[in-house]
């Protein structure tokens, strides 16, 4: 028996945590822990982590390309060659292309791919004539990438994990990493707290088992956090909290913004959020007077229609106590998969080229067409939730899935499965028939992340390898195999002359200039890998904004920011706040997660909290089904009556049929839909 | 020496990661999370008792001792009987209904036989978890404490300083 240990980078969050996997003779057996190497996670992992091979081997693994024979939806397919399926669908997108032109096709990548796969992934659109690209990013952290890169001209993880044990106060906003970031939390966040004494200041509607260890703990109505933000900004403003010198300096528009905050004054914050005045005040004050801080946000800050609103605010109290560019900070949102941040950089945007530069951007457009050897479409695409209504109205007919699943995704599902429905076209590459393979013509067995070599990007921005460490099943393959295959049949070779990732990490480092130094070689030596922008191969940049900011001027825009409400509010008719959660065993729509017996067994079913005052209110009794119920669609589940969570509101985890209930209203910045609440009433289903 | 595994039950967070790690490497968790209403939780194993119940009672030697002090057991010589699962407090041995004897925590003895650490140890993200000598444990916990007692000297602010925390 040949045992080897193959080292991988995680495959569910975007930590980046490094562990082996024992391969013997090509299958997986077993995990093992990597304390050896400097590694970001010291060898500690969650419950996902640990269990991370079981779904590589479950009996529902595509195993061979497949036809659709039923129904659209229905899920029946027969099995056919991969020559047949890749002729099939190169002649299918040229009739399209042929007929109404290249804007009628569109391509989805993924966070769960690599950036080699998602780069190729979106080269090949480009070389079809199109920028109808996009991926999850849209629904996670797309108005992070807005509003701090309208501010500070980079989206990005200020610091390196360490600077946190140095941060005297900690703001988690719409963030709970005890439970989707567990080693992070355990290895940075908890040390600073319990061992540093770091203060620890949490938003959120739920008590958390993050919110746990906080000192402030704000419990705003979902989605009204904008307003709390405001009060605080009016707070640090007007109680003359700034840094004055870091603002003159390195700032500009102050006294646009001072003006426009004037009105929000925490007792008017108080009645928009329902968190006490007195309570905003001191969070603001503590923050603003610490001398150091982090400020993490999350889900609970992106998804919603005013997102990038709140995150520019958030943004602004961050330059305005002058903590940018230190040791001891830390600023960012954080992606939901190990290569959120991965896919982005490789451009698989509608209005963005790889290395993030806008599309008309002239003189990077040239740079990479040089390096392609073919023209770039200049005009814009269209974004993820804008495709479904683009398929609804038959302009858009072809779709091209790479590893995720819109059908579960997306908000407003319903909607989503009519567009789906109406169609002309639909592959879905994946390694598991999802729900929006249902709806597929072709499906094409992918390769999972631990049955190739790739490279992902954490959220500290650190450029990491990992290893082919298993076999896969079938005649499942890589996705960048898969596109190159299709590219050649589609007489597109000559540009996608690449025999094994290398060459395409290679192009890449061509490609962008900030990720020169993130060579094949390099990687492979160093297991840490280094935290991009790396221009050379001894290069690495761990702190952002030390010399000044990457707008045109190096300076922080304070662009003023009104309060707007979030996409739904309660009413009469539905007087609930429905918001959503993470379970730390689960993982996005479940695609693996489900899959994996572990953490099934440990995570098995949704469930709705109400508040326990909320339930005596309704007769509900802990354990009773209840109907939960929007203006779209209605779920019925199992109550837990608790007090962690605050009233007016009720929350649902996300990984199950949430979609149904969602809207689709979007962020106007970022075209980010209001995934995290939506107004709902509820009541006990009888008998 | 004897070593055991501690929880720091304040840096738990219920991830649970503990059982998945035992899981996968016995096949069925030997630790459990426990999750009360205000939110703490504590992971709980086998105590590995100093004197312990389950070895008393078992009737033919199939508990025993390991070199570390783990209790450990004897597939072979275990006949099922359930003596050791009434006698332990805390119901730690249970019937593995499969092969009708009976399974527990051995801290991980094939890890330990590599030097590597318990399973459950290893995973922990928090470090809620921690393997060793009790005296070690408590030193690594309370020893910046203590050593901050021998700096100051001056007995109020030692008692505040303790206080503070
Ligand atoms: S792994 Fe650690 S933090 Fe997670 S439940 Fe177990 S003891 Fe608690
Ligand atoms: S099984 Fe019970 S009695 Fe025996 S050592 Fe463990 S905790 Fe103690
Ligand atoms: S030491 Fe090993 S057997 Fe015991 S609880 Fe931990 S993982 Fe399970």
């Amino acid at each position: 028996m040949a045992e080897k240990l193959v080292p991988v980078v995680c495959p569910w969050c975007s930590v980046g945590c490094r562990f082996y996997i024992v391969n013997v003779n090509g299958y997986p057996k077993k995990i093992e822990f990597d304390y050896e190497n400097d590694i970001r996670n010291h060898g500690k992992l969650c419950p996902k982590g640990v269990a991370a091979f079981q779904y590589l081997r479950h009996p529902d693994r595509l195993k061979r390309p497949l036809k659709r024979v039923g129904e659209r939806g229905e899920g029946k397919f027969v099995e056919i060659s991969w020559d047949e399926a890749i002729k099939e669908i190169a002649q299918k997108l040229s009739e399209i292309k042929e007929k109404y032109g290249p804007e009628a096709l569109a391509f989805l990548g993924s966070e769960r791919c690599s950036i080699e796969e998602n780069y190729v992934l979106q080269k090949l659109a480009r070389a079809l004539g199109t920028n109808n690209l996009d991926y999850v990013c849209r629904m996670c952290q797309s108005t992070a990438v807005a509003g701090k890169g309208m501010l500070l001209g980079h989206p990005g993880l200020t610091n390196p994990f360490e600077d946190i044990f140095k941060a005297k106060v900690i703001v988690l906003w719409g963030y709970n990493p005890a439970a989707t970031n567990p080693v992070f939390f355990g290895q940075y966040i908890e040390k600073a707290i319990l061992d540093n004494n770091a203060t620890l200041i949490v938003v959120d509607p739920r008590k958390t088992k993050t919110a746990k260890y906080a000192d402030i703990h704000l419990q705003p109505y979902p989605g009204t956090d904008l307003a709390v933000a405001l009060a605080m900004l009016n707070v640090i403003i007007t109680e003359e909290l700034y840094d004055k010198d870091f603002v003159a300096e390195r700032a500009e528009g102050l006294e646009e913004l001072s003006k426009t905050v004037e009105k929000y004054t925490p007792e008017w914050a108080e009645k928009v959020s329902g968190v006490p005045a007195e309570l905003i005040r001191k969070a603001a004050i503590t923050f603003a007077t610490a001398g150091t801080a982090a400020l993490l946000t999350n889900e609970g800050v992106n998804q919603h229609a005013n997102g990038t609103r709140t995150v520019m605010a958030l943004t602004e109290m961050m330059v305005l106590c002058g903590y940018f560019g230190k040791e001891g900070v830390m600023s960012g949102a954080i992606p939901g998969a190990h290569n959120g941040m991965g896919a982005g950089l490789m451009g698989v945007e509608p209005d963005a080229l790889p290395g993030k530069f806008p599309l008309h951007a002239e003189e990077h457009r040239r740079r990479i067409e040089e390096v392609w050897g073919f023209k770039i479409p200049e005009k814009p695409g269209i974004t993820y939730v804008e495709m479904v209504d683009a398929l609804l109205k038959g302009k858009l007919k072809a779709l091209y899935v790479m590893g995720t699943n819109p059908a579960k995704s997306l908000p407003n599902l319903k909607k989503v499965e009519e567009a789906f429905k109406n169609i002309e076209f639909l592959v879905v590459q994946d390694i598991f028939l999802t729900e929006t393979a249902r709806y597929a013509d072709m499906v094409l067995p992918a390769a999972a992340w631990f049955e190739k070599d790739a490279t992902a990007v954490s959220f500290e921005r650190r450029v990491q390898r990992s290893f082919k460490a298993a076999d896969a099943p079938g005649e499942a393959k890589p996705d960048w195999e898969i596109i190159v295959m299709l590219a050649k049949e589609l007489g597109l070779g000559e540009y996608f002359n690449y025999s094994d990732v290398d060459d395409i990490l290679r192009e890449i480092n061509r490609t962008i200039p900030f990720l020169t130094g993130a060579t094949p070689e390099r990687l492979k030596k160093n297991l840490k890998g280094c935290m991009t922008p790396c221009p050379d191969e001894s290069t690495e940049t761990p702190r952002l904004f030390v010399q000044g900011f990457l707008t045109p001027n190096g300076k922080a825009q304070l662009i003023p920011v009104e309060y707007e409400e979030p996409g739904e509010v309660p009413d009469e008719e539905y007087p609930f706040w429905l918001t959503n959660y993470r379970f730390v065993g689960q993982f996005h729509t479940g695609t693996m997660s489900h899959r994996s017996k572990s953490l099934s067994k440990r995570w098995p079913e949704e469930y709705v909290e109400i508040n326990e005052n909320d339930a005596k209110r309704l007769g509900i009794k802990d354990g009773n089904l209840v109907k939960v119920e929007t203006r779209r669609a209605a779920l019925v589940l199992k109550a837990k009556v608790t007090p962690h969570i605050r009233e007016g509101v009720v929350a649902v985890p996300w990984h199950w049929d949430f979609n149904y209930l969602t809207t689709d209203v979007l962020d106007e910045y970022a075209k980010m839909p209001e995934l995290k609440t939506a107004a709902c009433r509820i009541s006990k289903v009888e008998g | 020496m004897s070593k055991k595994i501690f929880i720091d039950f304040k840096r738990c967070i219920a991830c649970k990661a503990c059982e998945v790690a035992c899981e996968m490497e016995h096949g069925e968790a030997r630790i459990r999370v426990f999750e009360f209403p205000d939110l703490t939780s504590v992971a709980f194993n086998c105590r590995h008792c100093e004197k312990a119940p389950c070895v008393e009672v078992c009737p033919t030697n199939a508990l025993s001792k390991d070199d570390d002090g783990a209790v450990v057991l004897d597939p072979l010589k275990c006949i099922g009987c359930l003596m050791c699962g009434l006698a332990c407090p805390f119901g730690i041995p249970k019937i593995d209904e499969y092969n009708k004897i009976m399974d527990k925590c051995d801290l991980c003895a094939h890890r330990r036989a590599e030097g590597k650490l318990p399973a459950c140890v290893s995973a922990c993200p928090t470090e809620a978890l921690k393997y060793g000598d009790i005296n070690d444990v408590l030193w690594a916990r309370e020893g910046k404490i203590v050593a901050e007692f021998k700096d100051i000297g001056d007995r109020t602010n030692v008692l505040e300083a303790y206080l503070i925390r």
